[in-house]
């Protein structure tokens, strides 16, 4: 094969995942349209957590004002903003849940998408930034959850920093090394401190949020590019127009998103679930408090991570996370009713691990949960 | 007497009655199953009555039900005390509101002539009925505040121990009268569920909250059709006027809301003199705290050997932390041959840091994965989450002449020995680790 047939077929292909020639009023506004069919409320999904992802940037610039990236004053900081900022609390009780709403309607979305088979071509590049979108919010979560500065937020981050070094004692010779550099390099220094905290921060507030904003731009183009996946088998009855008729309804889930989230923030501090050692300033010198645990959406990962040996985590993740990134290729040829049985396992595995892990881990394990 | 005939006898009666009759009455007459819509009788005092009615009825039902299903969850909930006060503000609203409707379809039906004729003696009795239930529901709320908390110890655990077959009404037989009478109430309308038109209740058209509206029209002539569908129209546009007033006036007062916690935001906080200096020295303690890890970064820099206390102050049960020369928490206990024993508590598991106190098999314990070390080994026990054993540090003791007198080197073995002098006048200190020890 030639160069110029290389060429010419990415750019064939590039250019069937990206009709630029519907780049216009008519095509993007006017035809648009959603069908409906008993799956339809998983179209909202996606909006919602681009509504909490608004949410979480509008909340977040509000704290940046406040807070203080440093060890010594990271943790006064925020007790600056809950105690004595007029609506401090609340903001930042709203980043907080908003941040878990975030993750769920992603992983919800992420699932609906699957059982959907929305990956279909010409969508494959759609799937592949979300699952992108996915990990980056993933992300934002472990670098988000140690800017508090507390005894809970420090040492989850340990121990999710240490599982990174675990990886070493799979590889062979020097690169069993490797990951120990790798997680010093992610720490800058030996153990969680100054130079962590600031790169997270900087991870957190620049990084990512770029990162998100170049990823969630071609996944948002695409959506527009190619309307709505058809999601079930049979052709729909009925069609609605994209504007302006679903993007009302749109934004009424988000009115009902926000109020919800709003009460709750108002009502209910985040840190409520938990106790309160847990929320004191990190102290470097003294013993770790009981009750450690990671926030409750990376459970599925967390509580077979302490019933079965690190290999088989290691090997399962790595598994999942090629299937989730290769799922347009992989599950080309699947029926869409195995692949919402998929989703739907998939869903109960995360539903089941997050509501009992606790449990499950003391079945197996013993101990008083 | 008659207590127990109304709180253990008369539940008993109403629940049997209900699932029975229910039962027997879906069998036999499920035709008779609706709620009896008048809506075609009569329309206008319908929407004021029926409306406020049902909306406010539903809320309240929510609550109830809530509150007796999850009892638990409920009941922690209401121990804040801005949840509590929302609950029994839109409990107490919801109620109003409900009462306010049931007297409007009270007046209805028993003024409208149309309603007349369609009126049962049953459904008079139901209207008293929920009537009376739902001015003793306001009473209560408005006499005897904070139900949605006190009723989570008394009122709930009755109606489990009814639920359960052990039924214990000294749970409820000191509540004040309007409350037993409200009781006494559901039960009876629990009574009448199977007989009247309240089985409605047991019926849930969900897919009413989605399908398009229904007018309901006399059918027949061609001029009523035309008009009613003259209606939908102006219906319909009346519909997309109220709705964007509705969304304006709630976008105005969301804004306003917004934007007054916006700017008292970003003007920063009114502290007065006194929190400041609160403030103040928090924020110096915690850069003492800062400058205090700094400095004991540096000594580690610049010293081989780093003072952790007099012999005397160790024990061979309480560890005494100190920082190892890797800036990790370590331990110093007495060893059984009265010289000293460190060892790293940073868990070789995940890091976490290893508790002091050795228990009755000498062992130390880390917190976060339940692992036990032996300190004279630093072995974990079989099956711990740690896999490799804490390894022991180097140390050295010194008299107070500055000798020294007994030290572990990188291998392990000790050298040199107390020679009689006292612990009080020997210091312990952690030697930095030898480069081939490290490896």
């Amino acid at each position: 094969m030639s160069l110029v047939s290389v060429v010419k077929r990415a750019v064939e292909y590039v250019a069937e995942r990206f009709p630029v020639e519907k780049l216009n009023y008519h095509a993007m506004v006017e035809k648009k349209e959603v069908p409906v069919h008993r799956l339809s409320w998983g179209y909202y999904l996606g909006g919602a957590a681009l509504f909490f992802l608004c949410v979480q940037i509008v909340t977040g610039l509000m704290l940046l004002f406040y807070y203080q990236p440093t060890v010594s004053d990271a943790h006064a900081s925020v007790e600056f903003i809950s105690e004595h900022v007029h609506g401090g609390a609340l903001i930042r009780n709203m980043h907080a849940w908003g941040s878990s709403m975030m993750i769920a309607c992603v992983i919800a979305h992420l699932l609906t998408a699957f059982a959907m088979k929305a990956f279909e071509k010409p969508r494959e590049i759609t799937w592949v930034t979300g699952v992108g979108l996915l990990f980056l919010t993933f992300g934002f979560g472990f670098t988000g959850y140690l800017l508090p500065w507390h005894q809970i937020a420090v040492n989850a981050t340990k121990i999710g920093l240490q599982s990174i070094e675990q990886v070493g004692q799979y590889l062979p010779g020097q690169m069993a090394q490797w990951p120990r550099a790798i997680r010093e390099t992610i720490q800058g220094e030996a153990t969680v401190g100054q130079a962590t905290l600031s790169r997270f921060y900087a991870i957190h507030v620049i990084v990512l949020p770029f990162a998100l904003a170049g990823l969630l731009g071609i996944h948002l183009l695409a959506v527009q590019l190619h309307g709505m996946s058809r999601g079930v088998d049979e052709p729909a009855r009925r069609r609605e127009k994209f504007f302006p008729i679903f993007i009302i309804k749109d934004f009424s889930v988000w009115g009902v998103a926000f109020f919800v989230l709003f009460v709750l923030a108002l009502c209910l501090p985040f840190e409520s679930f938990y106790s309160y050692p847990l929320f004191e300033a990190y102290d470097p010198n003294g013993s770790t408090p009981d009750g450690i645990k990671p926030e409750w959406y990376f459970y599925f990962v967390y509580y077979p991570l302490e019933l079965l040996p690190f290999g088989v985590i290691l090997v399962a993740s790595g598994l999942a996370a090629v299937l989730l990134l290769l799922a347009p290729w992989i599950f080309r040829g699947t029926s869409r009713k195995t692949l919402r049985i998929l989703a739907f396992a998939g869903a109960a595995y995360f539903l089941g691990m997050t509501l009992f892990g606790e449990r499950i881990y003391h079945f197996f394990k013993g101990g008083a949960p | 007497m008659i207590d127990s005939f109304l709180l253990v006898g008369l539940p008993y009666l109403a629940i049997t009655v209900c699932v029975v009759g229910t039962f027997w009455r879906w069998k036999t007459q499920a035709f008779t199953w609706s709620s009896l819509s008048s809506q075609f009788l009569e329309a206008r005092q319908l929407r004021w009555g029926s409306m406020p009615w049902h909306l406010g009825i539903l809320l309240v039902l929510l609550g109830h039900l809530v509150a007796l299903a999850l009892p638990r969850v409920w009941g922690s909930l209401m121990t804040y005390p801005t949840l509590l006060v929302i609950t029994e503000t839109v409990g107490l609203g919801a109620g109003a509101m409900a009462l306010v409707g049931i007297v409007v379809l009270a007046f209805r039906r028993l003024t409208s002539g149309r309603v007349q004729a369609v009126t049962t003696t049953m459904d008079l009795v139901v209207l008293a009925l929920l009537f009376f239930q739902s001015l003793l529901g306001v009473l209560t709320a408005l006499l005897h505040r904070w139900g949605a908390a006190w009723s989570t110890a008394t009122v709930v655990p009755y109606f489990w121990s009814i639920l359960l077959l052990r039924p214990d009404p000294s749970l409820v037989a000191d509540l004040p009268p309007i409350v037993k009478a409200h009781l006494v109430g559901a039960w009876l309308v629990l009574l009448a569920v199977p007989f009247s038109r309240l089985v409605h209740v047991l019926a849930l058209p969900l897919s009413y909250l989605w399908r398009a509206p229904q007018i309901v029209i006399w059918s027949g002539s061609r001029r009523a059709r035309m008009q009613a569908k003259d209606l939908a129209v102006a219906e319909s546009r009346r519909e997309f006027l109220k709705g964007a007033a509705g969304v304006a006036v709630a976008g105005t007062l969301l804004s306003a809301g917004v934007l007054d916690k916006l700017v008292r935001f970003f003007q920063g906080p009114k502290i007065s003199g006194e929190m400041e200096t609160v403030l103040l020295a928090k924020r110096l303690r915690h850069l003492q705290m800062t400058a205090e890890e700094q400095a004991l970064q540096l000594e580690r820099q610049k010293n081989d050997r780093i003072l952790i206390g007099r012999l005397s102050e160790l024990s061979a049960t309480k560890g005494k932390y100190f920082i190892d020369f890797h800036m990790a928490p370590a331990l110093a206990f007495l060893g059984a041959n009265g010289l000293p024993l460190l060892i790293s508590a940073k868990c070789t598991h995940l890091g976490c840091t290893v508790g002091g106190d050795v228990d009755a098999q000498g062992q130390i314990l880390c917190p976060c994965h339940i692992s036990y070390f032996k300190i004279t080994t630093g072995e974990p026990n079989p099956g711990a989450p740690a896999k490799t054993p804490l390894p022991h540090l180097e140390w050295a003791v010194v008299d107070a002449a500055g000798k020294t007198l007994a030290q572990r080197t990188a291998g392990g073995a000790i050298e040199g020995s107390l020679a009689g002098v006292p612990p009080e006048a020997c210091q312990v200190y952690v030697c930095r680790p030898s480069p081939e020890g490290a490896s």
